[in-house]
């Protein structure tokens, strides 16, 4: 509990981007694993840069709780923050690269021609589409809180 | 300290750089795959078009045109070395020793078919006929033997004769004795061949029989059939030499020849039979066991320039044997299901569909009966009707699925009576020659599938791989032919689903050295291993079950595989034991989702009115189904039943539909009339984003353009060549036959390029081979600066006895198919459209122009539709001839299921749509084609692109039909618009306009990049400051 007193407010931010990094990772594992248009559409590497992201962003928080002092501070102190950096990059990376894999199969189920659409818009379609939108938006939030916490220090001051 | 404290901001603004990197170089590969969408989006344009003629967009693969003639010439040898079929071989007959002596029988040896130039052959002066390239492969023609033949039996000579077209007198070669080259509409066929007993007569020599040293010398025997548009043969209709009517089958040997065989016999060790001809012959006579069984015969089909030199290095054994037969050879063509309904006849009561009232034509009577092929009288020519209730069984496809199921269902009554022409019950070994995808090679080899992957996507492939063994000592070529069997289920049973026991998928030939092995893959489109399913699901289906997957030389083996992988033997009735490797892919459920959508578009039934059933109202037909091949084996229609117009629940739709009614101009929405708009068809308006997209709005633009006197008038006189239309100010584009290349002389060398052999391009079985041959027609075209031509031919040959088959490639659709897809990719690779005939069932050429094909809708997509699927839907083919014949009671142009929902929907074509001749206004009716979605309709009349050049001001031909008329129909009106834009959007993609386009940055484009270097940049800076202010030392060392 006294580790957790002396989180700051950049800590908390990068925990909460890391929980939606998980929460990312689940929906995307639950919409690959689910019925519709996008089951077992996998994307190259997003699990595995998801979970790197918050590996790293944990690991960003547990160092920066580390009271140390000379070389071995600063040493510290350029490996959690290269960790900072590292976790909203590898979140980017999925991102753009679940937009790329998505965009046509989203543009077939919302946008196909009228002769087909009743075909193509099936409750399944729809909800793997709705999954894969709310897994966008989950890795975009994670992304963003993710680069707002490199702004911040992860241990309070102390008095 | 202070400076300390701004590290988390550098870290931050490191972190915010360093994503912006990663989605400019992520987001620049993302953007370039959907850069016409973007562009489409922004008003952006990524590429220009580049009109310096260096840069045109088609340029000839060739320097000059002496290499052109060179490539045109080794292509056609080509096909000769490929194309040729040994079909028996015994006793070491073939290949023919080098320096040996042969001595040359029958008519066509010294005068292969087509012994004219014309569209079928280019004749050109170095052309090569049998006897020179025999002579040039090294072998001793006995010179008695031929002197008779050239001097005293043939005679060549020239003749005036008027020109079937024109009437103009024209000279040609002409013989005092000569096979008949056309054999007429269901005439009496003359076959002319000069029986040895008239030797003498003519002049032969007394010793001509000693001049032969029998033991050298192997007898060649060259025997031909005719053919020709407008030409369709009748069974038993065979004159003999003397004129005798003789009751044979005009396709089978006639006694004379027979003799001429046994004369080669008498005075030759061994005798070939060379088979010159575009129609399967009747061959019982002279195969294994016959009368006058033969040792040798090889299929050499209809031949043209050069194709003899290739020939020649086959029977001599310069190249190894490759060729295979694209057709089942049978020893009664009576035995072929689909002759039970052939030619046709008339309903009981056609008479009724004549009127004289009708207001489209006030005061004409017009009458129902059947009219020449080529036009002639008043009359809707709707009387005469054919049912096509074989199904997709046509060919091997019945023969090999009646032989299977007589060994694994004996309860189908594949043994029973019905279709046996050979014994009282039906034996397949007794009904069956040659079967199809059969060739000899001379050398020793194996073909065995290692593996098969099947992408089940709707644009997913089939892709097998091959290996091909060299057993000999000789290094040589090698065919490797790919079959499946999809499993025939329950389900089928219940629902009216047929399936052959084997079907042929694709084929590839290899260069194989000796004694080593070549692994040779082959690729197709999984969407064919789906079948219709026309009753139930009402879509493309693929059955729950096991995919057996085979390399065979032949469908006869490839079932005999399947059947030996389903644990049985010769002891079952197998006539052969059969080892070759089969692997099998199971679906594990019916499958009736993957393939029911296509190209967006769902796929459904289209064709109902195409089954008699539909009209009748009762199950009037019977479809030949392999669950009960005695009780449902084709009756014929037209004599066994009496179908009557008047007794149909439908009547009077269906008599409408006979008279040409599919559409009826409205007169209720007023049509817009066009104006210039201030676009053209120039490539100023036409850039990169038009040529990819033909719904780019300036299409519509343009095509809004066109007034409504040329927006119809130019479609349904599309002519010969297209009219310049007022406000587009597009190119006048002349059509050319033919089905062997071009028939355009060029100017400068007097040389004609149509030098191709459909038929030994078919027996070929090269896809490659196809491409190639399409490419260098498209090449020709360059050259010849002809840009359309109807140049091949891929109706599937339902019957022997059809007049064209010589432009066709195949009993089977998938060998047409893939045929298909290699010639009309080569000509479009090269810019050139190249049209394929006759789209739709144009199968029979008796009455070809009215006649009713009826069928159901699984043979609809599945043999004749299937067999231009490859070069229209998986191809770039750029333009297609509508069947002449009806669909069901529907003008074959008329047809919005086939050329609508089907053509342009499903398959995506966007290409250019014409009618055969047009040359009966009351079966062509001209608002249904225009609906149909016909882009020309061709009267081949130029600079006739209106409505008003009739008496009064009404259309020429249609005189109901004028400006006044059809302007208050806005979607007749705005089709025909649509049918133009398609139109114009081929020429503007062909070498017609030929430019270039090249890429060029957008504004996009360039922010992206600019966002790249500017990120990385500051992700640099701002990450070192980052590590500057971390690392230095501060007074006052504070915590991270």
């Amino acid at each position: 509990m006294n580790v957790i007193k002396k989180f700051s407010v950049g800590a908390w931010i990068t925990l909460v981007a890391a929980v939606m990094a998980l929460v990312s990772v689940i929906v995307y594992t639950v919409n690959i694993g689910s019925a519709g248009y996008f089951q077992n559409a996998a994307v190259s590497n997003l699990t595995v840069f998801c979970v790197l992201a918050v590996a790293a962003l944990v690991a960003a928080i547990v160092l920066g709780q580390a009271k140390l002092s000379g070389p071995a501070a600063t040493a510290v102190a350029l490996v959690q923050g290269a960790l900072q950096i590292a976790a909203p990059v590898l979140l980017t990376l999925c991102l753009a690269n679940l937009v790329a894999a998505r965009a046509e199969g989203l543009g077939f189920i919302y946008f196909s021609n009228a002769d087909v659409i009743l075909e193509v818009q099936t409750p399944a379609n729809l909800a793997s589409a709705t999954g894969t939108i709310a897994n966008m938006a989950c890795l975009a939030v994670a992304m963003v809180i993710g680069i707002a916490g490199t702004f911040c220090t992860l241990r309070k001051k102390e008095q | 300290m202070r400076a300390k404290s701004f590290a988390p901001v550098m870290r931050g603004v490191a972190a915010v750089m360093a994503c912006v990197l990663v989605l400019a170089i992520v987001g620049a590969g993302v953007a370039d795959t959907f850069r016409t969408r973007i562009d489409d989006a922004l008003h952006t344009q990524s590429y220009v078009t580049n009109t310096d003629p260096d840069s045109a967009r088609f340029k000839s693969d060739y320097a000059t045109i002496d290499e052109m003639i060179a490539a045109a010439k080794a292509l056609a040898i080509r096909e000769g070395e490929e194309g040729t079929v040994i079909m028996k071989n015994d006793n070491g007959a073939l290949p023919l020793a080098e320096g040996g002596s042969v001595a040359l029988f029958g008519l066509a040896a010294y005068a292969p078919y087509p012994y004219t130039a014309g569209d079928l052959k280019a004749g050109n002066e170095d052309a090569v006929d049998l006897l020179q390239a025999l002579t040039d492969a090294g072998l001793k023609v006995n010179e008695t033997v031929r002197d008779f033949y050239l001097e005293k039996v043939l005679n060549k000579h020239t003749e005036e004769v008027p020109n079937r077209w024109t009437g103009e007198l024209e000279t040609q070669v002409a013989y005092d004795n000569i096979y008949v080259a056309a054999p007429g509409d269901m005439a009496q066929y003359q076959i002319v061949e000069v029986p040895p007993e008239k030797f003498g007569e003519l002049g032969a020599p007394a010793d001509w029989k000693s001049s032969i040293d029998k033991a050298s010398t192997t007898g060649i025997c060259v025997f031909a059939r005719g053919a020709g548009e407008g030409n369709t043969y009748a069974p038993g209709s065979a004159l003999d030499f003397a004129g005798n009517a003789t009751g044979k089958d005009p396709l089978a040997l006639s006694d004379d020849e027979l003799a001429v065989i046994d004369a080669a016999k008498e005075t030759c060790s061994k005798v070939v039979v060379l088979i010159n001809s575009g129609n399967t012959m009747v061959l019982k006579d002279i195969a294994k066991g016959g009368g006058h069984e033969v040792d040798g015969i090889a299929y050499i089909g209809v031949i043209n320039d050069y194709q003899c030199t290739g020939i020649a290095r086959v029977l001599t054994g310069q190249v190894n044997a490759t060729g295979a037969l694209p057709d089942t050879y049978v020893a009664d063509n009576a035995s072929i299901p689909a002759v039970m309904n052939f030619g046709g006849g008339y309903y009981a009561d056609y008479e009724i569909v004549a009127r004289s009232d009708d207001p489209r034509y006030p005061g004409v009577e017009i009458g129902n009966e059947t009219a020449g092929s080529f036009g002639g009288s008043n009359t809707y020519n709707g009387g005469h009707f054919v049912v096509e209730a074989e199904g997709i069984y046509v060919g091997y496809k019945y023969y090999e699925t009646r032989y299977y199921d007589s060994i694994m269902n004996p309860g189908s009554k594949a043994g029973s009576a019905k279709g046996a022409t050979q014994d009282s019950a039906w034996d397949y070994g007794k009904e069956v020659l040659y079967t199809f995808g059969h060739g000899l090679s001379y050398l020793d080899y194996t073909q065995t599938l290692k593996r098969v992957d099947v992408d089940k996507t709707p644009e997913g492939n089939v892709t097998a791989v091959v290996e091909l063994k060299n057993n000999s000592s000789q290094d040589g070529s090698f065919l490797a032919q790919l079959y499946v069997q999809q499993p025939y289920t329950d389900y089928d049973r219940q629902n009216g689903v047929e399936k052959s026991a084997v079907m042929f998928l694709n084929s590839a030939k290899v260069q194989v050295p000796a004694g080593g092995s070549v692994e040779v893959t082959i690729t197709v489109p999984a969407k064919y291993l789906a079948s219709y399913d026309y009753t139930n699901a009402k879509t493309y289906i693929l059955d729950a079950g096991d995919y057996l997957f085979t390399a065979a030389p032949g469908a006869h083996a490839a079932v005999n595989n399947f059947l030996a992988h389903q644990g049985k033997t010769a002891a079952d009735g197998m006539d052969a034991e059969a080892n070759g490797a089969v692997v099998s892919w199971n679906v594990n459920a019916l499958d009736t989702d993957t393939f029911s959508v296509e190209n967006g578009v769902k796929v459904t039934n289209v064709a109902e009115t195409a089954d008699l059933n539909y009209w009748t109202g009762t199950n009037t037909v019977t479809y030949l189904s392999r669950h009960d091949w005695e009780g449902t084996y084709p009756i014929n229609y037209n004599t066994d039943v009496e179908i009557k117009l008047a007794d149909s629940p439908k009547k009077d739709e269906w008599i409408a539909e006979l008279r040409g009614e599919t559409y009826t101009i409205q007169n209720n929405s007023p049509a817009t009339e066009g104006g210039d708009k201030g676009v053209r068809f120039d490539t100023t308006n036409i850039q990169y984003e038009q040529l990819e997209n033909v719904t780019d709005a300036f299409w519509d633009t343009l095509v809004s353009s066109i007034t409504i006197d040329e927006a119809v008038g130019a479609v349904i006189h599309g002519g010969s060549r297209s009219d310049v239309l007022t406000n587009v100010e597009n190119p006048i584009v002349i059509q050319n036959e033919g089905v062997s290349g071009f028939t355009a002389t060029h100017e400068e060398t007097g040389y004609r390029f149509n030098v191709h052999s459909q038929t030994l391009l078919a027996s070929s079985f090269n896809p490659e081979l196809a491409y190639e041959w399409g490419r260098v027609e498209g090449n020709s075209g360059l050259w010849l600066q002809r840009y359309h031509l109807w140049g091949t031919g891929l109706t599937q040959r339902r019957t022997p006895y059809n007049g064209r088959n010589y432009e066709y490639i195949s009993e089977d659709p998938m060998l047409s198919n893939r045929m298909g897809y290699g010639i009309l990719q080569g000509c479009a690779d090269m810019g050139i459209l190249n049209g394929p005939k006759h789209m739709g069932f144009n199968d029979q050429e008796h009455n070809r122009g009215g006649v009713s094909a009826y069928m159901n809708e699984q043979k609809f997509r599945e043999t004749d539709l299937r067999c231009f699927q490859g070069g229209l839907e998986d191809a770039d083919g750029m333009a297609v001839m509508i069947a002449f014949n009806r669909i069901g009671a529907t003008n074959a142009s008329h047809h919005v299921g086939m050329l609508q929902k089907i053509l342009r929907d499903e398959w995506g074509y966007t290409g250019l749509i014409s009618t055969d001749m047009m040359n009966n206004k009351y079966y062509f009716n001209a608002e249904s084609m225009v609906m149909a979605g016909i882009t020309q309709v061709a009267d081949f009349g130029g600079d006739d692109n209106h409505i008003t050049l009739g008496k009064g001001g009404v259309d020429a031909t249609w005189a109901y039909i004028s400006p006044a008329t059809v302007e208050n129909d806005s979607a007749l009106v705005e089709q025909a618009r649509q049918n133009l834009k398609y139109q114009l959007y081929t020429y503007a993609n062909s070498a017609i306009m030929n430019v270039s386009t090249e890429r060029v940055d957008t504004w996009w484009d360039v922010a992206l990049r600019n966002a790249k270097y500017v990120s990385g940049a500051l992700c640099a800076a701002t990450a070192a400051a980052w590590v500057i202010l971390t690392v230095i030392p501060d007074k006052k060392k504070e915590e991270v």
